[in-house]
């Protein structure tokens, strides 16, 4: 897993690559937890990320969460095998997908 | 009713395969559910049949399909129509670590955090669907819960899944000496949640409906004049559409990094608060009143840690309020608990058995003495 940022003001956008697991989801919430702090617009772009076990959807909610408190977010360019997870899970329901 | 598709639909057999459906369906008017497990492939001629039927009959929907059916219905706009969903995934157990046992399946373990619940009966999944949908409406209205995957299939038998939660219940956590006055508030902020969701009518089993039953077992049970109070206290209770646990206890609140999460949400439901809370001043009060280690035995925390929980239960939920308040709705919760407690032990209890006479002895002299003094049984 790898991940990049992208500051703009108040806007933020956060690029997952790889395997989101119960191995590298901690460092995931880490570097979102480091991250968030006055956050308004947040970005996820999961546009090389081709695999979700429940650990990274826990973040992603939690993230999700947190963001419904100081802001908005949104998921963008999910691959199809994690968007398929999306929507058997409900994120499709409770989440903003593009 | 289930009706299986199977071969191929065209124009050549649609017309037979219509009488054939309308044969099976005869008077019947409930859901429709086409299985369409091995169907190989459907024309025009079988989606107009399809469209008929859903005419006919709303609810109709279809499941199980292969990709390439599944891809037909979804080319032509039937997948926003009705509901049609694709076949289970197959997913194997062999070797997988069994983490739990129960009644009516086995949970194994899928991967590091992930747990597939396989039900012992071929035939279980109708009630698997509804669990799960209750599941996935829960979390999908904000309720800290596990979070439900899909319906799966293993071998011959249907399974769950859901995200491995590598959590701690409060009761354990109770019992490593954590303040139970500060669980208490914590599981005080889920109810709210819970509560101040409101659903559609029809949405969840109606749980007003369900204590008119204890009510109309248990008044004929009572002296005339007191069980005719009884009935009208609780036709009184309001209809409200408020999300319900309905199994709201310290074992089915459970902990994981600092988060609280609720389990078992088979028993769903939706009605007034009030019910709720008579289901917790069960668990923690009204199931030991005549013997106190019941609750330890079923909670697996002490009888004092229990009675401190339903107090602090009631100080959170009502804050602000004052005690007399308080012993108000605490007296509510009794009254619908041992209404619903006499049905509950008169008819699936020995009756001669000299525990189960004391139990109905002290709840049949609880409404005796209280049902007479109060005036409603919701705030």
């Amino acid at each position: 897993m790898q991940i990049t940022k992208e500051k703009n003001g108040n806007a933020l956008t956060i690029s997952v690559s790889g395997r989101v697991d119960t191995v590298t989801a901690p460092e995931l919430e880490k570097f979102i937890n480091e991250n968030i702090d006055g956050v308004t617009d947040l970005v996820l772009d999961l546009k090389e990320m081709n695999y979700t076990s429940s650990a990274g959807l826990r973040i992603i909610l939690k993230t999700q969460k947190l963001m419904n408190k100081q802001g908005v977010m949104k998921i963008v360019n999910v691959q199809s095998d994690v968007m398929e997870v999306f929507e058997m899970t409900g994120f499709v329901d409770i989440m903003t997908i593009e | 009713m289930i009706i299986k598709l199977s071969g191929r639909i065209d124009s050549s057999n649609a017309a037979e395969t219509e009488a054939k459906i309308a044969e099976q369906i005869g008077a019947f008017d409930g859901e429709i559910v086409l299985d369409a497990g091995e169907l190989e492939y459907i024309s025009s001629a079988g989606l107009r049949v399809i469209l008929r039927l859903k005419k006919s009959n709303a609810s109709t929907k279809v499941i199980n399909c292969n990709s390439e059916v599944y891809e037909i219905f979804d080319m032509t706009g039937f997948t926003e129509m009705m509901e049609i969903s694709k076949a289970y995934r197959n997913v194997s157990v062999e070797g997988c670590e069994v983490i739990g046992e129960g009644a009516n399946g086995i949970v194994y373990r899928t991967d590091p955090d992930t747990i597939v619940k396989v039900y012992k009966n071929p035939d279980s999944l109708e009630e698997i669907h509804n669990e799960r949908e209750l599941a996935r409406k829960a979390f999908v209205m904000g309720i800290p819960t596990a979070i439900p995957y899909d319906v799966v299939r293993v071998g011959n038998l249907y399974g769950s899944v859901f995200e491995l939660l590598s959590a701690k219940s409060f009761a354990k956590l109770i019992n490593e000496g954590v303040d139970v006055g500060e669980l208490a508030k914590q599981s005080v902020e889920i109810l709210k949640t819970m509560h101040s969701t409101e659903l559609k009518p029809g949405e969840l089993p109606d749980k007003k409906k369900e204590s008119l039953k204890w009510v109309g077992f248990t008044s004929k049970q009572l002296p005339e004049e007191i069980g005719a109070k009884l009935t009208s206290l609780f036709d009184d209770i309001p209809d409200t559409n408020n999300m319900l646990h309905g199994d709201f206890h310290v074992k089915n609140i459970m902990q994981q990094n600092g988060e609280n999460l609720l389990i078992d949400m088979d028993t769903l439901s939706m009605g007034h608060p009030i019910y709720e809370l008579a289901a917790v001043f069960a668990a923690y009060v009204g199931f030991s009143c005549v013997n106190k280690f019941n609750a330890q035995e079923f909670l697996g925390i002490k009888k004092e840690a229990c009675d401190k929980f339903w107090s602090y239960t009631l100080l959170y939920y009502f804050d602000g309020k004052d005690e007399d308040f308080r012993r108000s709705v605490e007296n509510m919760a009794a009254i619908i608990c041992y209404t619903r407690l006499t049905r509950w032990f008169m008819t699936k209890k020995d009756p001669n058995d000299e525990y189960v006479k004391s139990v109905i002895e002290f709840c049949k002299n609880y409404l005796c003495e209280n049902v007479p003094k109060t005036d409603k049984l919701y705030f």
